[in-house]
């Protein structure tokens, strides 16, 4: 994705947001503008990311079966897709969030080697 | 990840795509709906911030990226994207296709009746090349026994033994298990329920080479081989267990009138197991004993009758070379043994005797006969029809594609690319393709049914839209076909000029175009020539063939055959029941003449040894056949004498022993001298002598193009043979009184005894099968590629008539005659015609040796043949392209100038 991107915000790894789309969602089922919002929000806005991209991670989630998607009244009374975890979608941010600790207590410690 | 995780993933991908491919309009729907809403609540959002509500929106879409991006991503992101272009496609492609039925039509027609012949070719030479039988154990360790030997300088080989040598056979110490098999069709049940159905004649080793077990009861096993036992018991086909017992189980003990055996039923076999032969399955299985014991008396005890095929099963570890030079041994073992049982035999130092363990399929044995190396032919010259059918559809689809080359500029305009062009083009001549599949394997179908008769016996039961191998061959045909036919035109368009084809309108096709084209057309025209010289040579060699000289009469014979029942006749008895038969015969109007016979020619071959006296070993001097029959024999089977006499009333018992030999018989054993008067000792030395009194005209006895028989006749009242039969000669075709015949002598026959009457014809005509089949196919496949081509030539000129309207118009309007217009465009046909011939003469040259062996009488470089095809080939040239020419010369001019 070359779009351009702030300074002061951060990059994301490939693969990435997946998991934070799964770990948005772990809580209550969203749909997509919110996802956005949550992860700008919680990130501290340091995570921004392209909107337009999340599109095509959703239906590409939804199609593992990671995710479903479910046709919903938004809170201003709009129809709106919302998106919910499935269990294997469970099992996946678990995986995930597991191999992305182990990955960054790797990379500090490799970091702070003296 | 668990499997059953793994599971729901898989289905929920499935579902997902499913829905995404199917339901694209809901799902492309849905996406604008999710886009547009999230769009708003940013658009809120900044709104909420002080925004006026168009910047609101207009952040809202940057801070989004591009719309229209993110949607392909999104649609890419299905996973779907390569179905659903190629959905696309076809939908576009069947749209195309059904605009143009006429076009369609031709397309699908010309490739359905190349594959169509393919697809019944294709299900012959499977069942006689590659299928083993159904339900075989272990086919890989299984072979068939072939034999052979040498006899006077030739090497005579045997695909079928005796039961005797079947046993020695089985003796061999590297064979596990054997079993011979046989088959014949014999009237199964008695009065109104008798039917000829086709019977397995098996050993009781046999079912142990399957894996089947019976429905009810159990099969008959290998005690049943012991020619002493003879056990009278019969094994139910499924279907006949169904259609004539309810699939009832008290059958089982039941007696049941097999031919002449009457058995007990005691057991079924399971549905789907035909027995020896998959095309023909057996409606009952009788143990050889049984059936030889009432069919054949004496088949145990002699080396004279093989009729039996012979399947081993090697043991472990045994190669195929191994159990070859096994049964050879034991063959040598055997020869030797028949030495001493018959006079005269062929000393093993000179015979060879040889033991093959070959394929089960005939077309893979050791030596394939003149029938099977046809069959092969025959499949190469389907292939070629398809070839043609291809060539001629690739050329159909470029000449459209030339009408469309500004429906593919445009489309390259707006953006399509090349690739998408091309794939577009082949998924059309694919679904072209697989349409002429569907309908190919209807043709073929049809096809079969002819096929059936000439190649394969009757009663056969096989189809094209039941096999399951045959649909899939003709898919795969079909695919390479739609590949072969599609490539040539979607290269062409993907090369074609984007501006001079939008700047030049429809007319034109570039020269690398018209150059495909000219190929394609000088391709089919070769081949089509290629394949009607080999036409033209089988016919010819059936000519030859049907022109031989029998040395005796066809079409008024009729012979007649007893079938005893409940009883068992001994010589006398049987030869008196013939002569009752044959003077009942004699009083009805239509019949001239009536003998008794021994054997029928072209069936069966009788030998005995003899001696001569002042001649060593005269019956090594050739194979000398042994006819016999009574007093009107000759001017029955109008078998003209040469010297001497006939058979008359004075040749009967007890009077001098008569013999009549045929010319060449004569000619071997007595050259230069006169044959009448000789004595010849049927039997050997201490036999009396037989007289010669008369010399007949030779005889084709065993083989309609073989060398003539040098056979001798004797007298049936002399000789006393059992097992003999009648012929009676009819005034005029003998095939319309045959049933009157049969009803009358019926009448004549004790209890359920019946009487079979064959017109000779039959036989003559199963004797000369090879050669009808091959004229007819190479006929018929001949003719198909020549309308094949002929439509091609035609659409290729009509096609450069239409692009030269203006061209011609222009020169009519110069003055031009009609008549120069007309030699212009016909020549041109004429021309594409006679390269064709060239190159299409020239391959039948070349390959022409390989065709000789299959001809009889005929060179493969036969002058007239050649002459003939050409002859016909150029005539339908001129004929093609005369019908454009005559559109040509009707342009009017005023019109064809202003046309575009």
């Amino acid at each position: 994705m070359a779009e351009p991107v702030d300074a002061a915000k951060i990059e994301l790894p490939q693969g990435t947001l997946d998991l934070l789309i799964l770990k948005a969602l772990s809580l209550e089922p969203q749909h997509g503008w919110a996802i956005s919002e949550r992860i700008r929000q919680v990130s501290a806005a340091a995570l921004q990311i392209p909107q337009g991209s999340l599109y095509p991670a959703l239906h590409r989630l939804e199609r593992r079966g990671w995710i479903k998607a479910k046709w919903g009244e938004s809170d201003n009374n709009r129809r709106a897709k919302f998106y919910e975890l499935t269990r294997t979608g469970r099992h996946q941010l678990e995986a995930e969030t597991d191999a992305w600790r182990r990955l960054t207590v790797a990379v500090r410690l490799v970091l702070e080697m003296r | 990840m668990s499997p059953a995780d793994l599971l729901t993933d898989v289905l929920s991908d499935l579902r997902f795509r499913w829905r995404a491919l199917f339901r694209r309009a809901e799902v492309e729907r849905e996406m604008d709906e999710e886009l547009r809403f999230h769009l708003e609540r940013e658009a809120a959002k900044l709104e909420r911030r002080g925004l006026d509500a168009a910047e609101a929106r207009r952040q809202a879409r940057l801070e989004f990226g591009g719309v229209d991006r993110v949607k392909e991503e999104t649609r890419d992101a299905r996973g779907v994207r390569v179905l659903e272009t190629m959905l696309r496609d076809l939908r576009y492609a069947i749209r195309g296709l059904r605009a143009r039925p006429g076009f369609t039509l031709a397309v699908v027609a010309t490739l359905a009746l190349g594959i169509g012949a393919n697809a019944a070719m294709f299900g012959i030479v499977d069942r006689l090349m590659f299928r083993s039988l159904p339900y075989l154990r272990d086919p890989a360790s299984v072979n068939r026994v072939y034999l052979s030997y040498s006899f006077r300088g030739d090497r005579i080989r045997n695909a079928v033994l005796e039961f005797r040598r079947y046993c020695d056979l089985a003796a061999s110490p590297s064979i596990a298990r054997s079993a011979a098999y046989s088959s014949a069709d014999l009237v199964i049940g008695t009065g109104q329920d008798a039917r000829e159905m086709h019977v397995d004649i098996v050993s009781g080793s046999f079912f142990d080479f399957f894996d089947v077990h019976p429905v009810i009861g159990r099969f008959f096993d290998a005690t049943a081989d012991s020619a002493r036992a003879a056990p009278a018991v019969v094994v139910l086909g499924n279907a006949l267990w169904k259609s004539r017992f309810g699939g009832r189980r008290d059958v089982l003990g039941q007696q049941l009138q097999v031919g002449a055996v009457n058995a007990t039923i005691i057991g079924v076999a399971p549905e789907g197991f035909a027995g020896s032969d998959e095309t023909q399955p057996a409606s009952a299985f009788l143990p050889i004993t049984a059936y030889g014991e009432s069919e054949l008396p004496g088949y145990a005890d002699n080396y004279s009758w093989g009729w039996l095929t012979m399947i081993v099963r090697r043991k472990p570890g045994v190669t195929v070379d191994m159990a070859s030079a096994d049964l050879t041994r034991s063959y040598a073992l055997s020869w030797e043994k028949e030495g001493t049982l018959v006079h005269d035999r062929t000393p093993l130092a000179l015979a060879k005797p040889e033991a093959k363990a070959g394929s089960l399929q005939l077309l893979r044995a050791p030596e394939i006969d003149r029938k099977s190396s046809l069959i092969l032919w025959i499949s190469g010259v389907a292939a070629i029809v398809l070839l043609i059918a291809c060539a001629n559809v690739a050329n159909l689809l470029l000449s459209r594609a030339v009408g469309r080359r500004r429906e593919v500029a445009v489309r390259l305009a707006l953006g399509a690319t090349r690739r998408r062009l091309i794939s577009q083009f082949l998924i059309e001549s694919l679904l072209l393709a697989l349409v002429a599949a569907l309908a190919g394997a209807v043709v073929g179908e049809v096809g079969q049914t002819v096929l059936r008769k000439l190649f394969l016996s009757k009663g056969t039961t096989m189809g094209v839209l039941d096999d399951p191998r045959t649909i899939l061959f003709a898919c795969v045909a079909a695919v390479l076909a739609g590949l072969l036919t599609g490539t040539a035109p979607a290269l062409q368009s993907g090369r074609d000029d984007l501006v001079t084809a939008l700047k030049s309108g429809v007319r034109e096709g570039t020269r690398q175009r018209s150059r495909t084209r000219s190929a394609l057309l000088l391709a089919q025209g070769a081949l089509s020539v290629f394949l009607l010289v080999g036409a033209g040579l089988f016919v010819r060699s059936l000519q030859h063939v049907a022109s031989i000289r029998l040395g005796y009469d066809v079409e008024p014979l009729l012979y007649v055959q007893t079938g005893m029942r409940g009883m068992r006749l001994d010589t006398a008895q049987d030869l008196a029941l013939q002569a009752r038969l044959a003077a009942e015969a004699r009083t009805m109007p239509g019949v001239e003449a009536v003998t008794q016979v021994l054997t029928v020619p072209l069936r069966q071959m009788r030998t005995y040894g003899f001696s001569v006296p002042g001649i060593d070993s005269a019956s090594h001097l050739g194979q000398f056949l042994v006819q016999m029959g009574t007093v009107d024999y000759f001017r029955t089977m109008g078998t003209r004498i040469i010297r001497g006499r006939g058979f008359d009333s004075t040749d009967i018992r007890g009077s001098p022993r008569s013999m009549v030999v045929s010319a060449g018989m004569a000619e071997k054993l007595w050259p230069g001298q006169n044959a009448l008067g000789k004595c010849v000792k049927v039997g050997g030395d201490t036999m009396p002598c037989w007289t010669v009194v008369g010399v007949a005209e030779n005889v084709k006895a065993s083989d309609i193009v073989g060398d003539d028989a040098l056979q001798y006749y004797l007298s049936i009242e002399q000789q006393r043979p059992a097992n003999t039969g009648l012929f009676v000669r009819t005034h005029g075709d003998a095939t319309a009184h045959a049933e009157e015949i049969r009803k009358r002598l019926q009448a004549l026959m004790p209890g359920p005894s019946y009487v079979t009457v064959m017109p000779m014809r039959n036989i003559v005509d199963g004797a000369r099968d090879s050669w009808r089949m091959g004229a007819i196919m190479f006929l018929l496949f001949g003719l198909l590629a020549l309308v094949l081509a002929a439509i091609g030539l035609y659409s290729v000129i009509a096609y450069n008539v239409a692009q030269r309207t203006q061209e011609l118009g222009l020169r009519i309007a110069l003055g031009a005659h009609a008549r120069d217009v007309l030699s212009m465009v016909v020549g041109e046909g004429l021309r594409f015609g006679l390269a064709g011939i060239g190159i299409g003469v020239a391959i039948a040259l070349a390959v022409g040796h390989w065709v000789q062996p299959l001809l009889y009488r005929e060179s493969a470089h036969d002058p007239l043949v050649f002459v003939v095809v050409g002859v016909v080939l150029a005539v339908v040239a001129v004929a093609a392209s005369a019908i454009p020419a005559s559109r040509a010369i009707r342009v009017d001019p005023s019109i064809a100038l202003r046309a575009e």
